[in-house]
Formats: structure tokens, sequence, C-alpha cells
């Protein structure tokens, strides 16, 4: 998505566990969600 | 086109102020996610920039994850916080640019302006503003920002594809978009997608 948004030089780092621990942990492990970090890049 | 979309944007912005307008309220309330300094330490931000804020700026923080890890901002970069909630990725963004930069921190809830601007007076910051608005339709002139940040608003936009047309719209050319966000490993059913209660449970 963010490439048809015309970003290039996209990067997706680790991935964290946000919920590990809060009440939305359940349905987190339900559909394996995931926090990440996103880079991407405007042409120039 | 919005009749493509899996719910209606206004209903799910109504659910989204109605979650958040709590957690600047009451933000140390029960919420599904982590919020303020224990949120903070889970995802990594740097510890020491963390303690020098005082609780008002990191208490009704509710990030993902950390928009700086994959690159730190620069001295003098002008950024724009996209979702700026209270503003404590704001509040990290300062230190990181510098007397010389400037940050817009943009939110739609009336809430968590209030409370994002007294801190920032509180905190002397005179080169950080909030402004109220929308992701998809940014208060931000075209081509001002060095970096767009934001973190834990995208997934809440209904239409993602403007909210990207909106940030990238602001970037300069060779602009940055750093943001964090969530995203499943295991597909949602087509019937949660619709249900926009579910999209902030």
């Amino acid at each position: 998505m963010l490439q048809q948004a015309g970003f290039v030089d996209v990067r997706v780092g680790e991935p964290c566990d946000t919920f590990a621990g809060a009440s939305g942990e359940g349905k987190a492990r339900l559909f394996e969600v995931y926090g990440y970090p996103f880079l991407a890049r405007k042409p120039g | 086109m919005a009749s493509e979309l899996p719910v209606n944007p206004a209903a799910l912005r109504e659910e989204v102020k109605s979650k958040y307008r709590e957690v600047a309220r009451n933000p140390h309330g029960e919420f599904h996610f982590h919020t303020g300094r224990r949120a903070a330490a889970r995802l990594g931000y740097e510890r020491t920039l963390v303690e020098r804020m005082p609780d008002a700026a990191v208490e009704s923080f509710a990030g993902v994850a950390n928009p700086f890890s994959l690159r730190p901002l620069q001295p003098g970069e002008k950024v724009v916080d996209a979702g700026a909630g209270a503003g404590f990725d704001c509040f990290m963004a300062a230190q990181q640019v510098g007397p010389q930069g400037a940050i817009v921190g943009v939110d739609m809830l009336d809430e968590m302006l209030r409370k994002a601007r007294a801190t920032a007076h509180a905190m002397g910051l005179r080169n950080v503003e909030f402004r109220e608005g929308l992701l998809e339709a940014l208060p931000v002139d075209d081509g001002w920002a060095d970096a767009v940040i934001s973190n834990g608003v995208i997934n809440l936009c209904a239409d993602k594809r403007v909210a990207f047309g909106e940030i990238r719209r602001v970037l300069r050319p060779g602009g940055w978009l750093q943001f964090a966000d969530i995203a499943n490993g295991k597909p949602v059913p087509a019937s949660a997608l619709r249900n926009v209660d579910l999209w902030t449970a």
C-alpha cells in the first residue's frame, strides 16, 4: 500500500509484542497482531 | 471511494474518539493496550529521553511501536505527527530536532489537543504546535515537512489510501514517512472488518 501511494525505499522493522500483558493480548494472539515500525521515503 | 470501504469512516471516527477521549481524561484506566511510561518502555523508547518528560507528557501515550527506531530525526527537521494524541511523540521529536526544528502535531480530539498544548507550554517548547484536523485532511501546507511520524493511528483510518496520500502531500520531495502501526499475521474475518466496534477493541 505504501508503494501504491507513491513511496519508495520501504522498510519494516522488527515486530514488537505490543499487547503482551494487556487485556487485549488474547485477541492479539488470535490474529497474530504485533506492532511494527515502518520507514518510507517520498521520491526526491 | 467510501462505498468500497469496510466501515463508514464517520462512524469509525466517532468510535475512535470515544475510546481515546477516555485515554485523555483517565490515562490510568483499564484499556486493552498499555499506556504511559509502561508502554514507552515496552516499545523501546530511549529511556533517558522519556525520563526527563513530565507525567502529563507521557501518561496518555498509547502507541504500538517506536517510529524513531528505523530513523532518528535530524537536528533542524520540520516534522508532522499525524494523530498526535496528547503529544508524547511530538515531545520526543522535539528533543531530536532541537530548537531549530519545528513540530506540528495534528489530532481530531479536543481533549487531546488541550492536554498537548498545556504540556508543551509547561515544558517551554515554542517550536511544538498542535492543530485540530484529520489524517485524511492534514492542516499542513504542501511539501512543508521533512518527516511525518505517526503511531498506532493509520490502522484506525477507514480509507488508508487517502491518509497516505495526505502524508505524501505534506512531505517535501525526499522526505521521510516513519510510523508505527499494528499488522496481523492471520486474516481477520470480513464480518469483523465490517464491525466498527471491533476496530478499537
